[in-house]
């Protein structure tokens, strides 16, 4: 995870130089670290740091492993790619005309792992249990299932509910009735003895290490990945020494010198994702209660010409980052959906600084004395939060430190605690702040607008936003996105209007200002196991820690040689 | 007799104050473990959607908008009767658990490191003391500077050197994961194999105190009085230097021993960190980072009463050895 990734720098920094020292010292003496009885094992680094402690309830918030190894969902929608979700436990799937009514046809030969028949009871019994229990319902799945027979199952919607669909059919896991229904709290139950219908099992527990193992009465064939061993260690700074001894063969995270992997990390190989824009997030809207000169979209617009982001991306993310759109949809993934009538295709990576003056000025600004500008008495200065340890967004914090200078405008960044930065955000009591926007379950813009841009997840400052933290409203926005969930997502014209008006209101006013699409990187061992996603065949985001995504890379996986 | 019973008493304040700033201390710390938990999950992709932020709040009952003065009282209502609670991080094992498990792994790798670094520079100690003036004494210097090198520094050279290069230790961990914890043979040789290096850094780190400490004393008691007379009497000089010398000169370093040991329990937070140990101290930091009250107030709890407990054995140990502090003035 490139949270945990960002701490201890130094230490990290240490560990780099020394490696030097170690490469020295393995040419003389030289060991295989990697065992026989690993041999067909593949093991992973999720990035969790500590020891497990024993969860495999896939409605947990704190589970540990599950989703898509034990338990399966109906189907696999791949975030990364527009392509036909990949059926599960599900055949097909189709909505009626206003998306209110969802039906499921159902494969007819999955077994649990205790013997019994998947049917679709088992299926109404999951989505009803999460109705009934608020606590497991993280997707806020509101609709009413029945089983028109065994293989059969349809879902009822009061109100037009297509954009429901991927969080429906991919992010809900199926759990057994006949096991789960004498459960008296399923919610905090740690489920210590999975039983599901996916291609892995549990084999064994400990604190240190867990494995699946393959499941051989699996529905579609057993996997030619026979066992995923799950380490626990105590950080990024940790993986990256299990990495160099060869004892993982999978995590996510940068490491030191990106591009040289194959070198550094002989068998090894990185794939690097664009995913999620890295932008200054700015409490804009003055009306819910922001405080600042960032609440003026003439200093919102001034930052976006006046930083230099290709010199940013090299200096603080290896260039591993890419250009973005103005208009937050994914340059690469959304490209038939990214809005013609945007003024600008992409945020331009190199600086205009004449367009920033420009913008302040005719907005009023005058420039004072220190270089500095200033506006009925106030100077132009505004302070930007940053996580202390997260090396990369500080880098970048302060290359746009220095770039703004130039054009004068006065950024002074706020090194915090993680637990201050993540209060700070939710409650908007900031002006600018350094973060990511995240995704949503299916590749669909729509899904990353509705989060960060719509009046329904933000709130007064003072209170959690959830999570539209810049406190952004727009009545414009909130009509497109509410008419978007009931437009079949597969009538591309008829939804193209909506996020047409939603990309150019984005433009406007720039709540989160786009600095650049961060890249996820993972590291993988190509020599131990062939069949990893590339990007040419991206099957699945490649991410350790992303469920199911991880499960569709297993059932691909296949040890070296088969 | 009042002179224990008003030590007593003492203590019992000192642990009630100490359990009151671990209930207040948590809670004006900013952020709160539900938008954690959303950011985490915001970050492996996926289930964060809007409503899960609902839904965590129901499961970890935050948000229930209790008074802090109820909350107070039902804290120490539970402290009293050991139940420490549920961890909201590791949710929904309960405290006691997390902290029974992690124990052990900790008391024995810091002990065992602390003990051996305490009796290896006692022993140095005495000797570069009664020796002093002699080509001995650069001991002194050479073992404060390892313990001057920032530990986390110290380790990962060890760990490149001992381990990466050479591979005589392993990289880190607590045990072989291939094989099952428990009484027998393979595991614990295997426990203590991995923990060697872990202890290694601790001794190496921590001995030059306890050798300067006693070096000191040493050099100040070899000049007291019944030594003179010890060495008038034609003793044998090994004889002079541990029956008369050195059983004084060690009376500092045991109290200062008594209360590292209460430390012990706090566990190295980084030689756990660098080694992936499974010991409180990863935990601690698990609790701090994921802003689990009930998890960090547990690990105090122990480290408050294991400190306050030493803390107490050596006094009244003092009380024994020493009469004079006795006397109440």
């Amino acid at each position: 995870m490139f949270l945990k990734a960002r701490r201890f720098s130094r230490t990290r920094m240490a560990a780099a130089g020394l490696a030097a020292v170690a490469m020295l010292a393995t040419a003389c003496g030289g060991s295989d670290t990697a065992g026989d009885a690993n041999k067909d094992t593949l093991i992973v680094y999720t990035g969790q740091s500590g020891d497990w402690q024993l969860n495999f309830n896939p409605f947990s918030p704190t589970q540990i492993e599950g989703p898509g190894t034990i338990f399966e969902p109906l189907f696999f929608f791949n975030n990364i790619r527009d392509v036909e979700p990949r059926p599960r436990l599900g055949k097909s799937f189709k909505w009626n005309a206003d998306g209110t009514q969802l039906d499921v046809a159902l494969r007819d030969d999955a077994k649990w792992t205790d013997g019994q028949k998947f049917t679709a009871k088992d299926v109404v019994f999951t989505l009803d249990m999460i109705t009934k229990n608020p606590a497991m319902n993280g997707t806020g799945y509101k609709g009413v299932a029945t089983a028109v027979d065994d293989t059969n199952v349809s879902i009822k919607f009061t109100e037009p509910s297509f954009m429901e669909g991927p969080q429906v059919l991919g992010k809900i896991f199926m759990v057994p009735e006949h096991k789960w229904k004498d459960m008296s709290n399923p919610s905090t139950d740690v489920v210590k003895e999975p039983v599901g219908t996916g291609p892995f099992m549990l084999d064994e527990f400990k604190g240190q290490a867990f494995t699946l193992k393959a499941n051989a009465g699996y529905h579609s064939g057993e996997p030619a990945l026979k066992k995923v061993r799950y380490l626990a260690l105590s950080g990024n700074q940790s993986g990256e020494a299990a990495l160099k001894a060869g004892q993982i063969d999978w995590q996510t995270g940068p490491v030191p010198d990106i591009k040289d992997v194959e070198k550094n990390y002989p068998g090894y190989k990185a794939i690097t994702i664009p995913m999620n824009q890295t932008a200054l997030f700015t409490c804009s809207n003055a009306a819910l209660g922001c405080q600042g000169p960032q609440t003026d979209v003439a200093v919102r617009k001034a930052i976006y010409y006046a930083i230099n982001r290709t010199q940013i991306n090299a200096l603080a993310f290896e260039n591993t980052a890419s250009e973005v759109s103005p208009g937050a949809a994914l340059l690469e993934r959304d490209k038939d959906q990214i809005s013609a009538k945007l003024q600008e295709k992409t945020a331009p990576m190199q600086p205009d600084e004449a367009k920033a003056t420009q913008l302040l000025e005719s907005a009023g600004y005058a420039k004072g004395s220190d270089g500095v500008y200033a506006k009925d008495g106030k100077p132009l200065a505004m302070t930007l939060k940053v996580v202390a340890g997260w090396t990369d967004y500080i880098t970048a914090v302060d290359t746009m430190t220095q770039q703004l200078q130039k054009v004068g405008i006065k950024i002074t960044a706020q090194q915090v605690s993680w637990n201050e930065w993540s209060d700070a955000r939710g409650r908007g009591e900031f002006e600018l702040l350094i973060d990511a926007l995240h995704q949503g379950p299916a590749p669909d813009p729509f899904y990353n607008a509705s989060y960060f841009y719509s009046t329904a997840t933000t709130a007064k400052v003072g209170e959690a936003a959830n999570p539209n933290f810049s406190r952004f409203s727009n009545p414009a926005v909130d009509a497109a996105l509410t008419a978007l969930k009931g437009v079949d997502p597969e009538d591309t014209a008829a939804r193209q209007p909506y996020f047409d008006t939603i990309q150019t209101e984005i433009e406007k006013s720039i709540p989160y200002i786009p600095v650049l699409t961060g890249g996820t990187t993972s590291e993988y061992n190509a020599k131990k196991f062939t069949g990893w996603p590339t990007k040419d065949d991206l099957y699945a985001f490649p991410a350790i820690w992303a469920r199911p995504e991880a499960s569709e890379i297993y059932l691909k996986l296949k040890p070296a040689g088969q | 007799m009042r002179y224990y019973a008003r030590k007593f008493a003492f203590y019992l304040v000192a642990l009630w104050a100490a359990l009151t700033l671990n209930f207040f201390i948590p809670r004006l710390m900013p952020g709160n473990p539900v938008d954690i938990l959303m950011a985490k999950l915001a970050q492996r992709g996926g289930t964060v959607d809007p409503s899960a932020r609902r839904a965590y709040e129901l499961l970890l009952g935050t948000n229930s908008g209790e008074s802090l003065l109820s909350q107070y009282t039902s804290y120490l209502g539970n402290m009293f009767r050991g139940d420490l609670g549920i961890s909201v991080s590791s949710f929904p094992t309960p405290v006691s658990q997390i902290i029974g498990e992690a124990l052990p792994w900790t008391l024995m790798l810091v002990g065992i490191a602390t003990f051996l670094s305490f009796v290896l520079g006692i022993a140095l100690g005495a000797f570069v003391g009664w020796r002093r003036g002699t080509w001995l004494d650069s001991l002194v210097p050479a073992t404060t500077v390892l313990a001057a090198v920032p530990y986390f520094w110290l380790a990962l050279i060890l760990v490149a050197v001992l381990s990466s290069a050479w591979g005589w230790f392993p990289l880190q961990g607590g045990y072989d994961v291939v094989l099952w914890p428990g009484w027998n043979a393979d595991f614990i040789g295997s426990a203590i194999y991995y923990g060697t290096l872990p202890a290694l850094t601790i001794v190496i780190s921590s001995v030059g105190g306890w050798l300067l400490g006693m070096r000191n004393m040493m050099v100040s008691t070899t000049a007291e009085d019944y030594v003179l007379t010890a060495q008038a009497k034609g003793l044998r000089d090994s004889r002079i230097m541990i029956k008369y010398a050195a059983r004084n000169a060690v009376l500092p370093s045991v109290a200062g021993f008594a209360i590292s040991l209460g430390f012990v329990v706090a566990g190295s937070i980084i030689t756990e960190q660098v080694f992936s140990y499974p010991g409180i101290g990863s935990k601690l930091l698990q609790a701090v980072q994921n802003n689990d009250y009930a998890l960090m107030q547990g690990i105090f709890l122990v480290i408050t009463v294991a400190v306050l407990g030493a803390n107490l054995v050596v006094d009244l140990l003092y009380a024994l050895i020493d009469p004079r502090t006795r006397v109440s003035g």
